[in-house]
């Protein structure tokens, strides 16, 4: 869990105080670790600007916090901080930039002013269209649905089922109910209208129909991170983002089962 | 519908969908086309592998090997996009997440605790612990494979942003 970088004997570009970096990095580690960067990519980020502005950096990964202490090898000066994780949806726009501001600061020497204020403009700036997210996540799905052989009734019902639950999804989230309660509730709402193609013998294919229509809630990221992080062997991490991505696919077989039930279709 | 007509069919949906829910983990803009172009390559390997009449792979093998094809594009491909290899790779990797195994899983240990007779009861168990098992070794093989390239060509993969 604990990285050290290795002491620096050539004279740093810029010149920064040990407080001053150490707060910048804890900002940049709350920031890199809540947009769902796996470990090894913010222990590099840190480890490279540490080393830009002369200093040594230890680092401690926890689930939802970052323990960073820097030393300036010259006077024995060390300072430590903890940083928790922003909270916020996984963003692999910020974690992009900021790998690019540690490549600047490395090769460039950008002053700590000025990573400060790129910092703030990267994360001020992630915006996206709702809309054109819930229209790209609809036609995902249904596209989802044709790979596991459903017909054109079945992508039809599958994309509307998304729609649906997907929009309830960010209304709630924007609303800030509980993640789980949210995955509970899209996944009813949307294998209900997924049961639909059972009900009404619209389609040849009803059992993919409503097994597709949840898998846009399927927690990817988390589980590819989880396993990402076990190779790595930052062990506690990996295991409490697999924690994570379980529950949140238990809530989602939650739903699924309560909307087959009330729609009294068989079940698995 | 003839195999050569299935792949490409494969190939379209799978980046439809890696492009829809890639949009979900907010990629940069210009990493779309290579999300898109990595998960099309990578998924209708898979369903070859699957699908080729004369040998067909079980889907963990077919996994493993799909996703270190998807890890060696990403890796060569992420310097050009300007962008991580894992913003490239992970939604590329998402059309493969064998979330069908997972909630069947989840299902299978509900019905159990549901169950009071032995044989359905059993029958549930089997379901519950054979989807689970396959969710998870094509998880670990999926995962595995793609950061393989990352690990062999470390200096490409941790320098694609700079």
């Amino acid at each position: 869990m604990t990285a050290t970088t290795s002491t620096t004997s050539e004279k740093p570009r810029v010149a920064a105080d040990a407080r001053d970096v150490c707060r910048f990095l804890s900002e940049y580690s709350g920031w890199i670790l809540g947009s769902g960067a796996s470990c090894i990519r913010l222990e590099k980020n840190v480890r490279r600007i540490a080393h830009a502005y002369g200093k040594k950096a230890e680092i401690t990964i926890t689930p939802h916090h970052v323990h960073i202490s820097i030393v300036a090898p010259d006077n024995d000066e060390a300072v430590s901080a903890i940083a928790s994780s922003v909270p916020g949806p996984v963003s692999f726009n910020i974690i992009t930039e900021l790998s690019r501001l540690s490549w600047e600061i490395a090769d460039t020497g950008l002053t700590l002013d000025a990573a400060r204020r790129r910092l703030a403009d990267i994360t001020g700036n992630d915006k996206q269209n709702k809309w054109l997210v819930l229209a790209l996540v609809a036609v995902a799905n249904a596209s989802f649905c044709r790979l596991f052989g459903g017909d054109l009734t079945a992508m039809a019902i599958v994309c509307i089922a998304t729609f649906a639950g997907y929009y309830i999804k960010q209304c709630l989230l924007g609303a800030g109910v509980d993640l789980r309660v949210t995955v509970i509730v899209c996944a009813f709402v949307s294998s209900v209208l997924g049961a639909t193609d059972y009900l009404f013998a619209l389609g040849s294919t009803p059992a993919i129909t409503i097994g597709t229509s949840i898998l846009y809630l399927v927690p990817g990221i988390p589980y590819l991170n989880s396993f990402s992080d076990m190779l790595y062997r930052y062990y506690i991490c990996s295991f409490s983002r697999l924690m994570d991505a379980l529950v949140l696919t238990a809530c989602l077989s939650s739903g699924l089962c309560a909307g087959m039930m009330l729609m009294n279709v068989g079940m698995f | 519908m003839d195999l050569t007509a299935k792949i490409f069919q494969d190939a379209l949906f799978a980046a439809i969908a890696a492009i829809g829910f890639a949009a979900i983990s907010r990629p940069p803009l210009r990493a779309y086309p290579y999300c898109a172009l990595i998960a099309a390559l990578g998924h209708s390997m898979r369903f070859i592998l699957m699908n080729n009449p004369a040998h067909p792979v079980h889907i963990f093998g077919a996994s493993l090997a799909a996703a270190f094809f998807i890890g060696v594009l990403a890796v060569f491909l992420s310097p050009i996009a300007r962008t991580p290899a894992e913003a490239c790779f992970f939604p590329s990797l998402l059309p493969m997440i064998p979330g069908m195994y997972a909630y069947k899983a989840f299902g299978g240990l509900a019905m159990c605790v549901l169950s009071d007779d032995p044989q359905v009861f059993d029958f549930y168990f089997f379901q519950f612990s054979h989807n689970a098992f396959v969710c998870i070794s094509v998880l670990l093989g999926m995962v595995i494979g793609a950061t393989a390239p990352v690990f062999i060509f470390k200096k490409i993969s941790f320098q694609a942003t700079r």
